[in-house]
């Protein structure tokens, strides 16, 4: 735990260092001191591109492949399946869906709601989008505390098609500038990094941490069935709804401020297990910090490896995933 | 201790259950016994309170469970079940700690640690401590579980109780008998113990009072001598059997077939 928080530093250090722009001071303990030291030779350049925009960026990645990766740990020991992620399961699309949704309508939209929601709009569709698809797929995939597997991929599967048909339909009839921002959407970038989306992202997600991280040994609980973990004291459900709500809220803000990101809930999840086993206990305060780990060294991968352009994050992050969808679904062909 | 009256439960417009009265005393030992579908299982989770509410409220010593507090009712009551999942990929000592949940918050004190060694100790799985749960014997597990029912039980609380819905399933006989030496000296300290067995002479050896049900209704619920007699038995199992005391401990015997 410890070790990889000090890696989620060293990493966030030498990212920072990373990236198209040289800084006029070369090495990187020079310009961190400098920095540290408000030195007056640090050119406003450098200060600019280091505080304004490579900074939040870092802070971005971690905050959001943090939440990622602790909605899919949760959703997977809610839906008891490790299979059971937010992308695969239809939530980031849905999310997405209702972003696409915010942006190309939100014009005519935006005369009928109040004042203070206009910043937030596009987030608060996210997460009801997110919340909405949730609430759908653990309805049709659960019954009786039990879940259908192959019923809760499928349906993942079939509100993606509609997600990708309406996204669409949406791109077809949409203006030029509206475009842009639905392509963001579906590649998922980091770009968009402001301190503000920052301090947004990091409320929810430290709201969401207060209720979800201490709930490994309710997740553990359920895997013995949810009425034995009812015995065990665990008050089933009642989590099963923090969990619905707040993995709806952190993905829904995630989408809406870096667009679809895939399978950082699965991956991280997933290496985890081979070393711990399922304990959720130890699990899922270890996927808060390897989600940023993960995310952060896929971005700071995809701002360098072909600079000066980049590769939009998705790409790696699907590269990265789905070898490991397969290998789980090789591994639990079996039972499902 | 434990006490529900007219426990009725229909599922699909099939009755299962029909006006079962129960109560069970301090330190008693209940077995239910019955033929398949006698609704054996289901009267035992009404009774845990997994089924949700019957009209009449079940008292558990003389308080409603909604009157009770979720973590200090886990402290008095477990339930061992049938159906345990297969598919738990932690080793044995984890599982067997989950019966230590209601007792830490993030890390496991000295004495749930204790707990959970006795308690493999007990149902004989202390040697399989670190293996992986999902990689044992179905008897192995049902006795992992069996760990944690006790661990969970394990404190100072006078007057527990305990349900166990067919502990013996897949256990050989030397385990059959050592689970049933543990709960008789469970309920010997003054706990109660409610269980459903299918095996009418181990039944009849251990419990102190037995609950006899057929299609959802109670053909004699009594003490062994009083129920084991061969007009009932050979009627609600519908087959024929001779009843003789047992030579060794002069409990009744039921011989099926003759």
């Amino acid at each position: 735990m410890i070790s990889g928080m000090l890696l989620l530093a060293v990493l966030a250090v030498v990212s920072l260092y990373m990236g198209v722009y040289v800084f006029e001071k070369h090495s990187l303990a020079e310009v961190i001191s400098s920095l540290i030291t408000n030195d007056e030779s640090l050119s406003e350049s450098d200060r600019f591109v280091m505080m304004g925009l490579r900074l939040p960026r870092i802070v971005m990645a971690i905050l959001i492949g943090s939440a990622l990766a602790v909605s899919g740990t949760c959703l997977q020991g809610m839906f008891k399946n490790p299979l059971a992620t937010p992308d695969l399961i239809g939530i980031t699309s849905g999310a997405s869906l209702f972003a696409a949704l915010a942006i190309v309508l939100g014009s005519s939209l935006k005369a009928y709601i109040p004042e203070i929601f206009h910043f937030s709009f596009l987030s608060i569709m996210a997460f009801a989008g997110a919340l909405l698809t949730m609430m759908l797929v653990y309805r049709i995939s659960t019954s009786g505390g039990k879940t259908n597997v192959v019923v809760m991929l499928l349906s993942g599967v079939a509100i993606t098609a509609l997600g990708f048909a309406i996204t669409g339909f949406l791109i077809y009839i949409s203006k030029e500038e509206q475009l842009r921002d639905l392509t963001f959407w579906n590649l998922g970038s980091l770009g968009g990094a402001t301190w503000t989306k920052n301090v947004i992202l990091a409320t929810i997600v430290l709201v969401s941490y207060l209720f979800l991280i201490n709930k490994g040994k309710a997740l553990n609980a359920m895997m013995l069935g949810e009425r034995d973990a009812q015995h065990l004291g665990i008050p089933v459900e009642k989590i099963k709804k923090q969990i619905v709500v707040l993995t709806a809220l952190m993905v829904g803000t995630s989408v809406a401020f870096a667009g679809t990101i895939g399978f950082v809930g699965l991956i991280v999840p997933y290496i985890l297990r081979m070393v711990f086993r399922s304990n959720y206990h130890i699990i899922l305060p270890m996927s808060a910090v390897f989600g940023g780990v993960l995310l952060l060294s896929a971005d700071t991968i995809s701002r360098t490896v072909a600079a000066p352009s980049e590769i939009p994050i998705g790409i790696l992050t699907a590269f990265m995933g789905a070898p490991i969808f397969i290998a789980i679904l090789v591994k639990t062909r079996n039972t499902m | 201790m434990l006490e529900a009256y007219k426990i009725s439960y229909a599922h699909r417009k099939s009755l299962i259950l029909q006006n079962i009265d129960v109560s069970v005393n301090y330190g008693e030992l209940l077995v239910i016994v019955g033929p398949n579908g006698a609704g054996k299982s289901t009267l035992l989770s009404m009774l845990a309170n997994e089924m949700g509410k019957n009209e009449e409220p079940i008292f558990f010593k003389k308080k409603t469970f909604e009157e009770w507090d979720e973590k200090e009712l886990a402290h008095s009551k477990a339930k061992f079940s049938q159906n345990n999942n297969h598919d738990i990929p932690l080793s044995v000592k984890d599982v067997v700690l989950m019966g230590r949940y209601p007792y830490f918050n993030a890390r496991p004190h000295k004495n749930d640690l204790e707990a959970v060694v006795k308690a493999m100790e007990e149902t004989d799985v202390a040697t399989l401590k670190d293996r992986d749960y999902t990689t044992l014997s179905g008897g192995e597990k049902q006795r992992v579980h069996l760990a944690r029912v006790l661990a969970q039980l394990d404190n100072d609380i006078a007057h527990k109780l305990v349900f166990l819905d067919e502990p013996l399933n897949n256990l050989d006989v030397l385990h059959q008998h050592r689970i049933l030496h543990t709960v008789k000296n469970f309920t010997e300290k003054g706990n109660t113990a409610v269980m459903v067995l299918h095996d009418l002479n181990l039944a009849a050896q251990f419990a102190d009072r037995i609950m006899l049900l057929k299609k959802g209704k109670i053909v004699a619920h009594d003490v062994p001598d009083k129920v084991f007699t061969k007009e009932i038995i050979s009627k609600v199992y519908n087959f024929p059997c001779t009843i003789c005391p047992n030579p060794v401990n002069k409990n009744p015997l039921i011989i099926f077939g003759i």
